[in-house]
């Protein structure tokens, strides 16, 4: 049997699969709820929340005014108290604005208290360029919670995924980070509409079986190297990509098990490529499996800028289709 | 709490205070105690008009807030020595957590002004839960400058969650003096601008302290929203224990508290009463403290404990 992994279902957008993990989970267990800017009414800037106001009201889909530390602190608090926030930040770069709610409070309320808390919320974070938005509204930090112990980090990019760990994140009793890639909103996929469809947290996906090069892929940098894979293989390359899909908890094994199989491995994210998550990867690649390489890891990633406010210029920062064909022709033949 | 309770409890606070100076002065300490004494009456006080569900976020200075809501004074000094009979396994010290959830005692950040934001979110949770449960936040005049009051105070206002903000204002932040951090003389004035009654309570007066809280509590408890108290006091002791404090001019003396709001509150009370209840909280604090410094410290396997669940 294969190990690639199947989505099935009808075809859904990522955003739609979003909005019906957050409804399914509301309707399944009255204490989960959200609250941001504009989530109510207006369904959110991106539309992701449309129909829970209606549906809950406004005790349950609670609109702020413009306080990112109220909407995660407040959120954290609530957590501690018996309810189950979602959150949600317009961008994923407001977390910023929140930082000391985000990675000392989320990240450490229940350390910091001797376990005897806990901090079940869900902090959703819009992510990645999306076309003209700019430095500030554009980035990609998940690296930033992998490096505060305390939080998951998650990041979906498929419909199926964006439901599935939704789900788990909301039924986790961990603070959790996703991070849902603006880029993909409209990508439709099929979608399980069991109401229970869980994926689980630390468990890769293997997107396509190969056995030539490892391509460890997150977000949208996944259907990009899937592309390049696909062109690879009209020449008899074989690459394997792999879609870590939680970088917190990370599913290493797999990736090894991958790596011990090819040889040679690449990275690829659109975070900038300086201690990037591709980073650690490929440090934990070579640690584990430095004698089953054959070549060095290489690593692709956003160049070191900020994220110029035209969607021509975004577009030439991060890796694209191209980017990654020629990083793994190059790599392989080393 | 009538004033004998209430004295009670004072007496127990500075009891720990005097027994905590007097320690760390011999021994010195693994972090930064900021002592309470002086500010008894505001924690004491504030906290006698909360039910044992009700919750706190407490702020950094002393023990008086969580040992006023129940918690043993044992637990207490065994999370200030980072004991492992403390309530946090060891964590705390330096800026001391302490945690209880069946007492509602929800414990603080490092950094000050954190329980602005997080204490609105527990005020959602108990509208949302439908319970009548009010969350009380102190904090001192420095942490009003906190961006996250701001942020805190206009949402909750407008959703009317339950809370008191218990503002201890001694009239420092660290070294720089209230006059030079705020440019009106009363805290409390800003309520008006979150459209919340302000009220200043005379913080050396623990039963007037406990009549502001009162109402304001039920205020909070009814729906009507939040409530900014604003304790004035004095802060006696330098910011942490052994502070220099070379920066003040009114540096206190010693230990004498002026308006000490032990002597105040004991004009209420039978003196045989009072004498009784001093020499038990000093009893109470010895012991503790000796149970405490005989109990080991955690062991490398509480470190990686309770990151994740
Ligand atoms: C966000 C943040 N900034 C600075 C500090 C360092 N700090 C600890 S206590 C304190 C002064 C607080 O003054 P106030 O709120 O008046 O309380 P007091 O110490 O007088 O009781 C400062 C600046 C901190 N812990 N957190
Ligand atoms: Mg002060």
């Amino acid at each position: 049997m294969s190990p690639v992994t199947v989505e099935s279902g009808e075809p859904l957008g990522y955003a739609r699969a979003i909005n019906a993990a957050l409804m399914e989970e509301m309707r399944r267990d009255e204490k989960v709820w959200m609250l941001g800017q504009d989530v109510g009414k207006m369904g959110g800037v991106f539309g992701v929340t449309r129909g829970a106001f209606d549906e809950f009201g406004p005790g349950r889909v609670r609109d702020t005014t413009l306080n990112e530390t109220f909407i995660v602190g407040a959120a954290v608090g609530a957590a501690l108290t018996g309810t189950i926030p979602v959150a949600e930040l317009q961008f994923a770069d407001f977390m910023m604005i929140a930082g000391d709610e985000v990675f000392h409070k989320m990240a450490k309320w229940r350390y910091m208290h001797g376990g005897k808390l806990s901090v079940p919320m869900v902090l959703r974070l819009p992510t990645g360029v999306i076309g003209g938005v700019g430095a500030e509204h554009s980035q990609s930090l998940e690296a930033l919670g992998m490096h505060f112990p305390g939080l998951k980090v998650v990041l979906p990019a498929t419909p199926a995924d964006a439901k599935g760990l939704l789900k788990t994140a909301i039924r986790d009793p961990n603070p959790v980070l996703y991070f849902e890639h603006k880029g993909m909103y409209r990508m439709k996929g099929p979608v399980p509409d069991d109401p229970d469809f869980l994926v689980p947290f630390g468990e890769a996906a293997i997107r396509r079986e190969g056995g030539q090069m490892t391509v460890v892929a997150t977000g949208l940098m996944v259907p990009r190297a899937l592309e390049a894979a696909e062109r690879l293989a009209a020449d008899g390359i074989e690459l394997e990509v792999i879609d870590p899909r939680t970088l917190v908890p990370l599913d290493m094994e797999t990736i090894i098990a991958s790596v011990e199989k090819t040889g040679r491995a690449l990275v690829v994210h659109e975070a900038v490529r300086t201690a990037g998550p591709g980073a650690e990867i490929a440090a934990r690649i070579q640690e584990a499996a430095f004698f089953a390489l054959d070549a060095p890891v290489w690593r692709l990633g956003a160049l070191d800028t900020p994220i110029p406010q035209s969607p021509d210029l975004e577009q030439l920062v991060i890796p694209s289709t191209d980017d990654i064909e020629a990083a793994a022709r190059e790599l392989l033949a080393l | 709490m009538t004033e004998l309770d209430l004295y009670r409890e004072v007496a127990r606070i500075r009891a720990l205070e005097l027994l905590l100076n007097r320690y760390i002065s011999e021994h010195g300490f693994g972090g930064f105690w900021h002592p309470g004494l002086g500010q008894e009456g505001i924690q004491a006080g504030a906290v006698a008009a909360l039910r044992n569900d009700d919750y706190l976020f407490y702020a950094h200075r002393g023990l008086g807030y969580a040992l006023a809501k129940g918690m043993s004074p044992v637990t207490l000094l065994a999370d200030l020595f980072g004991k492992t009979g403390g309530s946090v396994g060891g964590k705390g010290g330096g800026t001391v957590h302490f945690v209880d959830p069946e007492r509602g005692v929800l414990g603080q950040g490092g950094t000050v002004g954190s329980s602005f934001v997080l204490g609105a979110g527990a005020g959602i949770s108990a509208q949302m839960l439908g319970t009548d449960r009010v969350v009380a936040i102190f904090f001192g005049d420095g942490s009003s400058a906190r961006g996250t009051w701001h942020e805190a105070a206009l949402t909750a206002s407008v959703w009317k969650l339950p809370l008191v903000w218990v503002c201890e204002n001694n009239g420092w932040a660290i070294s720089v003096p209230i006059g030079e951090q705020s440019p009106t003389e009363n805290i409390a004035d800003r309520a008006a601008a979150y459209g919340v009654p302000g009220v200043i309570v005379d913080g050396q007066d623990t039963l007037a302290v406990q009549a502001a809280m009162t109402e304001a509590v039920a205020r909070a408890r009814a729906g009507e929203g939040p409530t900014l108290i604003e304790a004035k006091t004095l802060r006696v002791r330098g910011h942490f224990e052994g502070d220099k404090q070379s920066y003040r001019e009114d540096v206190v003396d010693g230990l004498d508290v002026p308006r000490d709001p032990l002597k105040l509150l004991r004009e209420q009370v039978p003196a045989e009463d009072a004498d009784r209840l001093e020499v038990e909280a000093k009893a109470e604090a010895e012991a503790a403290l000796e149970e405490v410094l005989a109990m080991p410290t955690g062991d490398a396997s509480v470190i990686t404990e309770g990151v994740w669940v």
